[in-house]
């Protein structure tokens, strides 16, 4: 499933915004976000990224993806519980579904052209 | 939606006094006066003094006798995942300082003998899953106690003497918008200030002044669109999502009654806008007071002048660094702020442009900064793809990183850290993910890469803070990245990345003595004396979001270098 976070993402925000800091504005609530809005691609650029340098091509904060010798259930559990210390855990930020979906976009990456 | 969780643990005090052989005085007597006159035996709060010259007036450690320098006790804070970053502080005798988790200790700053100890409960769930965490780079002193921030989004006060909870204030809502609070607070005039994490986390980066007595919050500054003027200046809303904050401390001006403080950058870090930023992109607009020197009223938090010094930021070179260097030059008070493109402005007190000079090699966001207006010259403006040739410089890290450097009144020359690196990236167009928690918005993906034709390095620069003239430079071959100390005894202390800590000669720029510490380091260094015995105090201990990459991209000592480890080591003459 490759989804499309824009069309999601205005009504993610709102959500937040309900429950964002006294002085910011408030917004009606709405529903979190769903598996038919996710763009792993974007979640490189949006997050992960930060660690994983070239969208998780190459080793820099966070090791290289691309590549990667662990196993699914591995790098599963790694991005559901993180490591202390060391990687954020998302179990909380992303379904097991959507999980699955970035484990099939780590499987997927190429060397840039 | 969930309803928000009230999870957040209250705190529980694990403070204890323990027996002080030595007779120490305590804290009590810290007050705005005092720290404005920045005592030489005493480090009172986070830039040495409200001038931010990170400067000791002590001079019995000194250019002829550094040789005999050696350690004089060491201190293990336990549990320092990711390293230590703190800034010690030192006040009639006692040390304080912070470690991961803001453990906060109390030490006999002669001995190393712990007087109390406080290890606040956390929401460690929420602390899981942040990625700027859960470093702690400080307290702050007044008024009998000791302030600290935590990661959920706490400010606490504990007393001097015991260690014992005074007040605990929650001022960010962390379990939804992810940041806490990781800089060291400011106290000045009854006012405990403290800046929110933010920058590439969508938020509205919130400074806060809190009662020091009481622990109320007295004013929060916003500074993503915290006036009607600023609101203009983000399109589509974009402020609901801006960014911000100013995560370190910055200082106080008693002359105006004003505090200083640098901001951090908009979120995403990259905007795919090109050149009608003003439009067009993720943020349209100059995006204020994000990448900006603001000044507020103590009293009020009420803005009183600001200078942004990138309009619409799109590379992440923000404002965030908290040296505010006071200084006087031919009659004028001026300012002297780092900016972490590796330019240095200089302002009057008013915050007016006065000067702008480079401190790194390798810039090329724009083609210039116009050193009268202050006025950016020759932006690159990215659009969604490639950015390669030329790669964007600086790196991601900046042309200068968040610690301090350190001006010495009698050499008048300014000693500050340069990073030479850059980035290639591409950016991508992304939409803020903001349920069911805040999460990153960068706008690209990136690799570090070195300068177009030379390689990356790192270098101790002793300047004028002025004028930027340079009298002499020291090179490292990785960007060292804790704070720089200056001293009356004409030295200059650089704790570097490979755990080499090295005194200078802060004339020549002579390396006089070396001495290593074990691990790398990435946090504050003092001076201060006791029953007139100097010491030289700093945390040694690697990890967090810059020292990170240096394993995968230096190799060598960094490979095996523990990033959940650390000590407070203190130095005198043997």
């Amino acid at each position: 499933m490759n989804l499309n976070v824009k069309a999601l993402l205005p009504a993610v925000m709102a959500a937040w915004l309900t429950c964002a800091m006294s002085a910011a504005a408030q917004q009606p609530a709405a529903k979190a976000a769903d598996n038919d809005a996710f763009d792993v691609e974007q979640l490189f650029a949006t997050t992960c990224g930060f660690c994983h340098s070239d969208g998780g091509r190459a080793a820099g904060r966070g090791p290289q993806l691309m590549d990667s010798a662990r196993d699914d259930d591995f790098l599963r559990n790694r991005i559901k519980n993180g490591k202390n210390g060391a990687m954020p855990a998302f179990g909380t930020a992303f379904s097991d579904a959507q999980i699955d979906e970035i484990v099939k976009h780590i499987r997927s990456l190429k060397p840039r052209s | 939606m969930k309803k928000l969780s009230k999870c957040i643990a209250l705190p529980v005090a694990v403070a204890f006094a323990a027996t002080l052989a030595a007779s120490s005085t305590f804290a009590q007597s810290v007050d705005t006066a005092r720290i404005e006159a920045g005592g030489q035996n005493d480090w009172l709060t986070y830039h040495g003094s409200y001038k931010s010259h990170h400067y000791s007036p002590l001079a019995q450690i000194n250019a002829s006798n550094v040789s005999n320098l050696g350690v004089a006790w060491i201190h293990i804070p336990g549990r320092s995942t990711r390293g230590l970053q703190s800034m010690p502080l030192v006040a009639d005798g006692v040390l304080y300082y912070t470690g991961s988790y803001s453990r906060t200790f109390a030490l006999n700053g002669a001995t190393g003998e712990v007087i109390w100890s406080y290890f606040p409960e956390l929401d460690e769930a929420l602390i899981a899953r942040q990625t700027h965490s859960p470093y702690n780079r400080g307290v702050a002193l007044g008024e009998g106690k000791v302030y600290v921030g935590t990661m959920d989004g706490r400010l606490i006060a504990l007393d001097a003497k015991t260690g014992k909870v005074a007040w605990d204030t929650k001022l960010v809502d962390s379990q939804k918008l992810t940041v806490g609070f990781t800089g060291a607070p400011l106290y000045a005039k009854g006012t405990v200030v403290i800046g929110s994490q933010g920058g590439e986390w969508p938020g509205r980066g919130p400074i806060f002044g809190v009662d020091a007595a009481t622990g109320k919050k007295k004013w929060e500054f916003l500074t993503v669109a915290g006036t009607d003027e600023a609101m203009k200046t983000w399109g589509n809303d974009s402020w609901r999502t801006g960014g911000g904050g100013g995560w370190m401390p910055g200082t106080y001006d008693s002359e105006t009654n004003t505090i200083l403080w640098g901001t951090a950058n908009p979120a995403p870090l990259y905007d795919w806008s090109g050149n009608d930023f003003k439009t067009q992109g993720a943020r349209p607009g100059d995006n204020l007071y994000t990448t900006s020197v603001i000044a507020l009223d103590v009293d009020t938090g009420k803005l009183k002048s600001y200078h942004q010094e990138l309009p619409h930021d799109a590379w992440d070179f923000d404002s965030a660094v908290g040296e505010f260097v006071m200084l006087e030059r031919d009659g004028q008070k001026l300012v002297v702020h780092p900016n972490k493109s590796g330019f240095i402005f200089v302002y009057d007190r008013n915050l007016a442009v006065k000067n702008v000079w480079r401190l790194v090699e390798n810039i090329n966001f724009v083609k210039n900064i116009d050193p009268k207006t202050g006025d950016l010259i020759g932006r690159r403006d990215f659009t969604a793809g490639k950015v390669e040739s030329p790669p964007l410089c600086p790196y991601i890290g900046g042309g200068v990183s968040w610690n301090a450097g350190s001006y010495n009144p009698k050499t008048g020359l300014y000693y500050k850290i340069g990073q030479e690196w850059c980035m290639t990236l591409e950016v991508q167009k992304t939409t803020p993910v903001t349920a069911p928690q805040v999460q990153l918005n960068i706008g690209a993906d990136f690799k570090i890469a070195p300068p177009p034709g030379g390689e990356i390095y790192g270098h101790l620069d002793a300047r004028d803070p002025v004028t930027g003239a340079k009298k002499w430079e020291v090179r490292f071959p990785e960007p060292p990245l804790g704070s720089v100390l200056s001293t009356a005894g004409n030295l200059v202390f650089v704790p570097d990345s490979r755990g080499v800590v090295h005194a200078y000669d802060a004339e020549t720029g002579t390396e006089l003595w070396n001495h290593a510490d074990g691990t790398g380091h990435q946090g504050g260094i003092i001076s201060y004396a006791i029953n007139g015995k100097q010491y030289i105090a700093l945390t040694a201990g690697f990890g967090g979001m810059l020292s990170d990459d240096y394993a995968a991209t230096f190799g060598g000592v960094y490979k095996s270098m523990p990033r959940d480890d650390g000590a407070l080591i203190v130095y005198s003459l043997k």
